[in-house]
């Protein structure tokens, strides 16, 4: 079937079996997702700021990038495979969960460097609290307890070992110089309700004119 | 060192970001998936915004207001290189493009960070890391494709050898090459393109893919002279549509 559209790009496609058949899609039939985090600024904690789908970590930083940090100021970002992310129950009320996790004598095995996340309300997002060195994640928690337990307002809490993240390298830290440019990105940087005003007074002055003529010819 | 050299690398630079950023923006909406669709879109922006501060150059220089310098001129006025005015088609295709051109955009500006034009020397310090994410962005998605399955395989190939004629037209020689040389403004295409093969062959390298001698390739030359292929004009047509309705109106 031809498809007809408005816009040159779409009738340009190789679209002549469109519409598809309605078969179901296999299972699982798209990439595995990844938790993306973002530092709004230098002096600020990196936080949890959605995700994203692609085959593996390298291509999910690429797409991160554009997907998470093509509009507002941010100064760096990073990536996790979300099966990488440990996460505690989210709390109801005003329950710490910290007072859900039990203390452990500590556990033999290598330590290793784990990224602490804290949210302080449901609907907000998880941000960054600090690093622990610890064996597993459910121990890199029990640490956090004892190092970023402000002892309320935590309902959920992350943990990540820190060398399953996919970092800004240092020499791409140059990757949003221009983004604070990038206004033409921003509605409102089109000031279309000052245009649109300007237009009406036009209309409403040449609308008054041609009725005070009106009048004349009477 | 005269201005008409300098403006013919200006011309050629910009004209190249003009249209291959128009190109690239013709996938919005319809790239292969949400994330990709964003970055594809957001480069092709990029590009334009480029080419805007490099027609903002020759602007200072003497030459038309940048809109009317983008959208008023013939097919046979623009300097860019065939390789960019060429349709869609897959996305391997635009893939590969893009993995070919910015390869050499990113070296290009590298080397012109050096320019004894000052103004072009900043610039190209400023979208250092626009270039950085462009290639960042290529370098992935051909290590990714070309190195998964038999089909991405295959087709990242068919695209490499159908594009490497065209690329080749990237470095076509300007008959200012030995004064932009001498006076320190560009390090020349011959330059360029010596840096850009070895960059190229690393990548590929990487990959099960394999780049054909280029000695084998016929280069398509024309496009910084102003002969084009039959793919630009309609590009142009499209382009400045709306422009043309009313060009005095303010956006």
């Amino acid at each position: 079937m031809d498809m007809n559209s408005l816009d040159p790009r779409v009738n340009r496609l190789s679209t002549n079996t469109y519409p598809v058949p309605n078969e179901p899609t296999a299972p699982l039939d798209q990439f595995g997702t990844f938790e993306v985090f973002v530092q709004p600024k230098g002096d600020k904690p990196f936080q949890h700021e959605g995700i994203v789908h692609a085959p593996n970590l390298e291509m999910a930083y690429v797409l991160a990038k554009e997907a998470f940090t093509r509009r507002f100021v941010c100064v760096s970002l990073y990536v996790v495979d979300t099966a990488n992310v440990a996460a505690s129950p989210i709390t109801e009320g005003d329950v710490n969960i910290y007072q859900r996790i039990e203390d452990r004598s500590d556990q033999p095995g290598e330590k290793l460097s784990y990224e602490i996340y804290h949210l302080t309300r449901r609907g907000k997002q998880h941000v960054h609290a600090g690093t622990v060195q610890a064996v597993n994640a459910q121990d890199a928690m029990v640490k956090a307890k004892h190092q970023f337990n402000s002892g309320k307002g935590i309902c959920s809490v992350w943990a990540v070992r820190t060398k399953d993240i996919r970092f800004t390298l240092p020499e791409e830290k140059d990757l949003w110089n221009t983004l604070p440019e990038k206004k033409f990105r921003d509605a409102s940087a089109y000031k279309g309700g000052d245009k649109l005003s300007v237009f009406l007074q036009s209309k409403q002055k040449s609308s008054d004119h041609s009725g005070h003529s009106d009048n004349a010819d009477q | 060192m005269n201005n008409i050299a300098l403006k013919e690398l200006l011309y050629k630079i910009a004209d190249d970001q003009l249209i291959l950023g128009h190109r690239n923006s013709e996938w919005t909406g319809m790239g292969p998936l949400l994330e990709e669709d964003i970055a594809f879109s957001s480069m092709a922006q990029d590009k334009v915004g480029q080419s805007l501060a490099m027609y903002t150059l020759l602007h200072s220089l003497g030459e038309g207001d940048p809109d009317t310098v983008a959208f008023t001129r013939r097919g046979n006025q623009f300097h860019n290189c065939v390789l960019v005015e060429l349709p869609n088609g897959e996305y391997d295709f635009s893939l590969v493009r893009h993995f070919l051109f910015d390869t050499a955009e990113a070296i290009r500006f590298e080397l012109l960070s050096t320019s004894s034009y000052e103004p072009l020397a900043q610039l190209a310090k400023k979208i250092r890391g626009e270039l950085r994410y462009h290639t960042l962005h290529a370098n992935t998605w051909i290590r990714q494709l070309g190195s998964s399955t038999e089909e991405s395989i295959a087709r990242i190939q068919a695209s490499l050898n159908f594009s490497l004629p065209f690329a080749m037209g990237i470095f076509e020689a300007s008959p200012h090459e030995n004064e932009l040389i001498e006076s320190g403004v560009f390090a020349g295409e011959k330059e360029l393109k010596q840096r850009w093969l070895a960059k190229v062959e690393e990548i590929i390298h990487q990959t099960d893919l394999h780049l054909p001698d280029l000695n084998t390739v016929e280069p398509v030359l024309g496009g910084r002279v102003g002969k084009h292929s039959e793919h630009l004009q309609p590009l142009l047509d499209e382009m400045s549509e709306v422009f043309r309705i009313d060009p005095t109106a303010e956006w």
